[in-house]
């Protein structure tokens, strides 16, 4: 479903993807771990064509999406979750849900039932400025306004930063969700349990390189998982 | 009173033309950031249009009016795409683009002066003179209603105030970041001409007509605030205003007059620079 090889991404002079190659198949959910810095969200700045230096090969149901603007990109199915959620403030819940919906191809009241389904908070506050909202329920809103246009892979940056326990729980229970609907998943994830509890396959990603990459299930066999990052990572 | 009364239509007729430049740049200045001092130089190819529509081959107002604002789209369009994109596309500051326009005015200017000349070009009014200030008024006001009813009430609106709240985020939404861009020059270029045009039967089309209104425009923007459509005609009413109330009772030569909105702007940079209306956030 999605094949990236040999991707290459910078901003300005600063090379930050050195060649990153990932390949995910329909309906599968794979997680991107790796240190801060080490170049997750930028992996996802040049799937969504949101970073302007990007080279590389990245095919998305058959078609090559590398060249293609960050609208096109949507349209053909692939939705981002960006890391601190960037809801639109002064706009209510409803009308970032709409926003979400502008390359919708269907009924728009099927996808607003489907998320206020999925998060019924969402429909208590539909008239709130978003602003306003607490930041489980802002990241709520970000996944809900990814949802609104019917994605086939929704990539999701770090959907659990800062939020307490019993948010973290509801999301994920939402994300569980989703996966047993068939929607492909990727996730970033700094805290290695909740990534390997949740997706299948991972991908280790230090200094804009993959540097490991295996089954989650084998991953959690290795004694010193939690030293990886450590190990793996460059001194100096 | 009855002095207080035409005063106040009078400098409410030049604050609309003000507010309608300050609505041009804001229309640009809000999804892109970019500044574009052009603006007076695109109300001077308006004027011209209209003296070359209205006064040389005697179209009827209405149609001519309609032309001219075509073909500032067109102008916009053209601008974006000349001395914008181009740089956008490959990554340059803002700071290039502001450049770039601020040689296309040039181009403009030096334009018209090379195909009409030096000299004033009278353009007609669209109604008997008594009435051509409440025509600019009302006017102004229409285009107001219909840009406010566009952000508040309709989805592009939203998406193009999507796009200057958080241009990523609007771009993950799917939105056409090119389009925006480009509509939003079409945009400003309409509201620029309009002014020119609505501003021409009492200072004549003139090459050089297009500096003052940028800069009195630009003190509108900047005493309203960038962050909401009514800004700009708040700041076209109170600059002009202020302008017409030194000239009647302050005890100063009429030159000194025009530092007044240069005086205001000053002001409000350095008290309130983000103007009076704030932006909701
Ligand atoms: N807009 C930007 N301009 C310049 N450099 C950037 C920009 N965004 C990120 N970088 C740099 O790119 C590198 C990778 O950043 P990225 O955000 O992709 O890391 P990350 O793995 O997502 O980290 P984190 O876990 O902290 O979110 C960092 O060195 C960062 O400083
Ligand atoms: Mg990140």
């Amino acid at each position: 479903m999605l094949r990236l090889s040999e991707v290459h991404a910078s901003y300005g002079a600063a090379t930050v993807l050195h060649g990153v190659s990932i390949e995910m198949g329909a309906g599968e959910t794979v997680a991107l771990l790796g240190p801060n810095g080490a170049g997750k969200s930028t992996l996802l700045a040049a799937v969504t064509g949101t970073i302007r230096s990007r080279s590389g090969s990245i095919v998305f149901d058959g078609a090559e999406i590398v060249r293609a603007p960050a609208h096109r990109i949507v349209q053909a199915g692939v939705r981002l979750v960006p890391e601190g959620r960037l809801v639109f403030s002064p706009f209510s819940v409803e009308d970032n849900l709409r926003l979400g919906a502008l390359r919708l191809e269907g009924e728009l009241s099927e996808r607003f039932d489907y998320v206020y389904r999925l998060f019924p908070r969402l429909a208590e506050r539909k008239k709130q400025p978003a602003g306003t909202l607490s930041g489980g329920e802002q990241q709520m809103l970000a996944i809900g306004r990814a949802l609104m246009s019917r994605p086939r892979l929704l990539l999701l940056d770090e959907p659990f930063l800062g939020l307490a326990p019993l948010v973290v729980h509801q999301i994920r229970s939402a994300l569980e969700k989703l996966r047993a609907s068939g929607l492909t998943l990727l996730i970033v994830e700094q805290k290695l349990d909740i990534a390997l509890a949740f997706a299948s396959r991972a991908y280790v990603l230090i200094k804009g390189a993959v540097v490991l990459h295996d089954t989650t299930a084998d991953l959690v066999r290795r004694a010193n998982l939690a030293d990886l990052y450590l190990s793996l990572a460059p001194r100096g | 009173m009855r002095d207080l009364l035409e005063l106040s239509v009078s400098a409410a007729a030049s604050g609309c033309i003000y507010a309608l430049v300050a609505l041009a740049y804001l229309l640009m200045i809000r999804p892109t950031g970019v500044i574009n001092f052009a603006v007076g130089e695109w109300a001077m190819v308006g004027a011209f249009g209209g003296f070359l529509l209205l006064s040389k081959y005697e179209w009827p107002y209405a149609l001519g009016m309609a032309a001219v604002l075509g073909f500032m789209l067109l102008v916009g369009w053209i601008t974006e795409r000349i001395a914008v994109r181009p740089l956008v596309e490959r990554g340059a500051p803002l700071l290039a683009a502001i450049l770039a326009l601020l040689g296309m005015l040039v181009v403009f200017r030096e334009g018209i002066s090379l195909g009409f000349g030096p000299d004033p070009h009278q353009v007609p009014e669209p109604v008997s003179f008594e009435y051509l200030k409440l025509f600019v008024i009302g006017a102004t006001l229409v285009v107001f209603a219909a840009v406010w009813l566009f952000f508040e009430r309709t989805l592009w609106g939203k998406a193009f105030e999507a796009v200057a709240l958080n241009r990523r985020a609007a771009a993950l939404m799917g939105i056409d970041l090119r389009r925006v861009t480009v509509a939003s020059f079409a945009g400003g270029a309409a509201a620029a001409g309009l002014a020119g045009l609505l501003v021409a039967p009492n200072t004549s089309a003139h090459y050089l007509m297009g500096v003052p209104l940028a800069i009195q425009g630009f003190t509108a923007l900047v005493i309203g605030g960038v962050g909401r459509v009514e800004g700009a005609l708040l700041g076209g009413l109170l600059v002009a205003f202020a302008e017409q109330l030194t000239v009647r009772y302050a005890p100063l030569p009429s030159g000194y007059a025009q530092g007044v909105p240069l005086l205001l702007l000053m002001l409000f940079l350095l008290v309130r620079p983000t103007g009076l209306l704030r932006a909701r956030a």
